[in-house]
């Protein structure tokens, strides 16, 4: 039986449990920060640039974010596996243009074009996943790579198509308000409680954290790690196919540019929601925070009629200050601050020392 | 000495030789006379006609198709000139099979046995304005024997990559180069290496450079500070008084800055201009900035902008979400059939929109020019087309048959387009 070396009072003990309490449950609530984060922007926009807390602005921010969450959602999943996705702008490109060409103006030809939109998501996801994954190249480069790949595709494909709206069936669904709020909001929405409960709620999804929380520790539980990965690459894919269709129905129409905003974007949604590079867990809802914060902070920046010059500065700052107070910082900081400490041992005369 | 009698029949004689020689020489005179009168004739008809291997004139249809009015060329001199000459061309047969190919596949050879090699090369080409534009190139360059090689290069909005391209082709001594500068001063370096290599540089629908006529040949287009006071007349008269406001494509780029710098001093005082925003040419950025701006500005009255069907694709989307009609009075550049069919569409008497031409075929005098400049001819540093708005009321840009993307004012036949886009 061990016995405590020295004397410890109590009150002393009583604290460091407290400490160690507090330690846990701030290391848990990690993906508080950027809650908090948002509150105070939603505040702040109430007094500096109301305006952007009127329906004309929801109008344009709720969808938009959306597809900003979604996307963000995938990047999540492979953050999540410490590794990172850079074709998300090619498979948007390629993907937005697939439903206009395969779609062809033909309500009839929807679904096949959101199928063959989807199916490039997973298919580009999983070739992604299969060189990170088993092959085990660079993530960061591979993907890059790969991206570029797509949307020389797109661009090819794009050549031929003169037309470049998508079919009326997708573009009214957009314009659909349940509840005076845009359908494509409560689509992402529904996409996004899905991935959270099946990450949080099922063995799978554990299985899909714990692989990513340690890897090792997975493997030597016998969890197959690298099918994980390529799971994650393929499932980021999907939900960035995802977006551009929901982009496409916002947008009615799909142009060169379309997909481009979404290469950092979603990468800095996910670092500022807590989610740390080096891999582990992630939150879908606070990732969904992050992405109303980054979309609502842009049209505030617009509102308030800054140049466009200034707009970029305090959106690069934002994104700075966000990352330095992610949860995954604070919760690391506290946690070294808060660990508690073996008891200093004191050796004092005639106490014999417990060995055993 | 008695001098001897000339007889009656002799001095009949010579009196008969002096007439014919005289009339003789009258005839040749006038012979030599005339033929010189038909020389200058001639010549006064050959300089009608042209110089430099073109001719300076063109059908009056082809110009009313794509300048609106057959008025509207440059007003005198070489640049008008060069401009029937350009149109003048868009007439002849070329083998439309042979400009597919070669649209498709960004270049090949024009089988005439040409030794002239000529290059369209530009930053961005990946919308279907930059397409079609592509295609005036290769049908204007198929109308000369002389050209073997038809380049095309687009660097998709890539600076370092825009740059490569232009030092490529100066590298493959090409003999003219046309382009349309989206980075504009940031190519002056390679537009100074060009002039250096002695390979002649235009640029269309006034994509201004520093130094036209010193750095590179010529720049073709309407000038901008113009096309800003038109934009602010249609204000002044349909605004009169309120907010407006200005967008713009990518930040810093000349054709913006241009129009800009001229409407607001030109604007009535009792109009405020209450932003003035980039989108990149980009639908999805339109519908941010209006989106914004109408949340700031709910009463906001008119909008000047360049690109047409981005303002259809964005600018109606942010209205529509936001539940507003668009009571708005807008001046844009380009005409896309798009804007046109999308305006009527909406069935808005207090929706009041104003455009101009897109230029595509100003693309065909940039080349032509540059033709003319390889024969020796002082070419001017810039050839500027009139201005005139067209009110989508009474000239609609909604024309049947072509892509939504494209301009009616065009000169691609519509077999063609058609075929470019099946």
């Amino acid at each position: 039986m061990n016995a405590r070396v020295g004397t410890e009072g109590p009150a002393l003990h009583a604290g460091r449990r407290m400490t160690s309490l507090l330690a846990d449950a701030l290391v848990g609530a990690r993906f508080l920060s950027v809650w908090i984060a948002t509150g105070v922007l939603l505040l702040v926009a109430k007094i500096i640039a109301p305006e952007a807390l009127q329906s004309t602005s929801w109008s344009f921010v709720l969808p938009y974010m959306t597809v900003l969450a979604i996307a963000a959602l995938g990047q999540m999943l492979v953050i999540m596996h410490a590794g990172i996705d850079l074709s998300t702008p090619g498979v948007m490109f390629l993907g937005g243009y697939l439903i206009v060409g395969v779609g062809h103006h033909d309500n009839g030809r929807l679904w096949i074009a959101i199928l063959a939109c989807l199916g490039l998501g997973v298919l580009v996801g999983l070739i992604n996943g299969i060189l990170v994954g088993i092959l085990r190249l660079n993530p960061l480069i591979v993907t890059l790579a790969v991206g570029q790949i797509v949307l020389a595709e797109g661009l090819r494909y794009a050549n031929g198509l003169a037309e470049a709206e998508v079919p009326s069936r997708l573009s009214s669904f957009a314009q659909k308000r349940p509840l005076d709020i845009s359908a494509v909001f409560w689509t992402g929405a529904a996409i996004t409680v899905v991935v959270a409960l099946l990450l949080r709620y099922t063995a799978p999804g554990r299985r899909f954290q714990a692989v990513g929380a340690n890897p090792r520790a997975a493997w030597m539980a016998g969890v197959h790690v690298r099918a994980h990965v390529v799971f994650a690459y393929a499932a980021a894919g999907t939900l960035y196919a995802l977006a551009a269709v929901l982009l496409a129905s916002i947008r009615v129409s799909v142009d060169p540019a379309f997909g481009a905003a979404y290469l950092l974007a979603p990468i800095a949604a996910v670092v500022i929601a807590g989610a740390s590079l080096a891999g582990g867990l992630a939150s879908a809802t606070s990732t969904w925070v992050a992405a109303f914060g980054l979309t609502l902070l842009n049209q505030v920046l617009l509102i308030r009629g800054l140049s466009t010059g200034m707009q970029f500065v305090v959106f690069g700052a934002a994104i700075i200050v966000g990352m330095l107070i992610s949860g995954d910082r604070i919760a690391s900081l506290l946690g070294r601050l808060l660990r508690p400490r073996p008891a200093p041992a004191r050796i004092a005369s005639g106490v014999e020392q417990d060995t055993g | 000495m008695q001098v001897p009698k000339v007889s009656e029949g002799r001095r009949w004689r010579l009196g008969v030789g002096v007439t014919l020689v005289v009339v003789a020489l009258f005839v040749v005179a006038a012979a030599l006379g005339s033929t010189s009168s038909t020389k200058s004739a001639g010549s006064a008809k050959a300089k009608a006609a042209g110089k430099y291997g073109e001719v300076y004139k063109a059908d009056p249809k082809i110009l009313a198709k794509t300048l609106f009015n057959a008025k509207l060329l440059p007003p005198r001199g070489m640049a008008r000139n060069i401009a029937l000459a350009a149109y003048g061309r868009a007439s002849k047969k070329v083998n439309f099979n042979l400009a597919l190919k070669c649209w498709k596949n960004d270049g090949c050879s024009t089988g005439t046995g040409g030794k002239l090699k000529v290059a369209y090369i530009e930053p961005f080409g990946e919308n279907v304005y930059r397409h079609i534009s592509k295609m005036e190139f290769i049908l204007q360059a198929l109308t000369y024997k002389s050209i073997g090689k038809i380049i095309y290069r687009s660097a998709h909005s890539d600076l370092n990559r825009a740059l490569a391209d232009f030092r490529a082709m100066i590298a493959q001594r090409v003999d003219a180069i046309v382009t349309y500068p989206d980075f504009a001063d940031a190519e002056l370096p390679v537009f100074r290496q060009a002039k250096r290599a002695g390979i002649p540089v235009a640029t269309y629908a006034w994509g201004y450079v520093t130094g036209p006529g010193t750095n590179y040949t010529t720049v073709v287009g309407e000038n901008v500070c113009k096309l800003g006071r038109a934009y602010a007349k249609i204000m002044n008269k349909y605004v009169k008084s309120g907010e407006i406001a200005f967008m713009g494509g990518f930040p810093g780029n000349p054709l913006s800055a241009g129009w800009q710098k001229c409407e607001r001093p030109a604007l009535n005082k009792s109009i405020k201009v209450v932003a003035s925003e980039p989108t990149n040419w980009d639908a999805s950025k339109v519908q941010q900035v209006v989106s914004g701006i109408l949340a700031a500005h709910p009463k906001i009255k008119g909008w000047s902008y360049e690109y047409g069907l981005g303002m259809a694709q964005g600018a109606f989307q942010a209205y529509k979400a936001a539940g507003k009609p668009f009571n708005a009075v807008l001046t844009l550049r380009t005409d896309d059939v798009g804007m046109g069919c999308k305006t009527r569409a909406l069935k808005n008497p207090k929706l009041k929109v104003y455009y101009y031409t897109a230029g595509n075929s100003q693309i065909r005098v940039a080349l032509t020019a540059l033709m003319m400049r390889l024969k020796g001819a002082k070419i001017p540093p810039k050839i500027v087309f009139p201005i005139q708005l067209q009110n989508e009321a009474k000239r609609t840009e909604c024309v049947k048959g072509y892509p939504q993307e494209a301009s009616a004012t065009s000169l691609v036949p519509l077999k063609l387009l058609h075929r470019m886009y099946p």
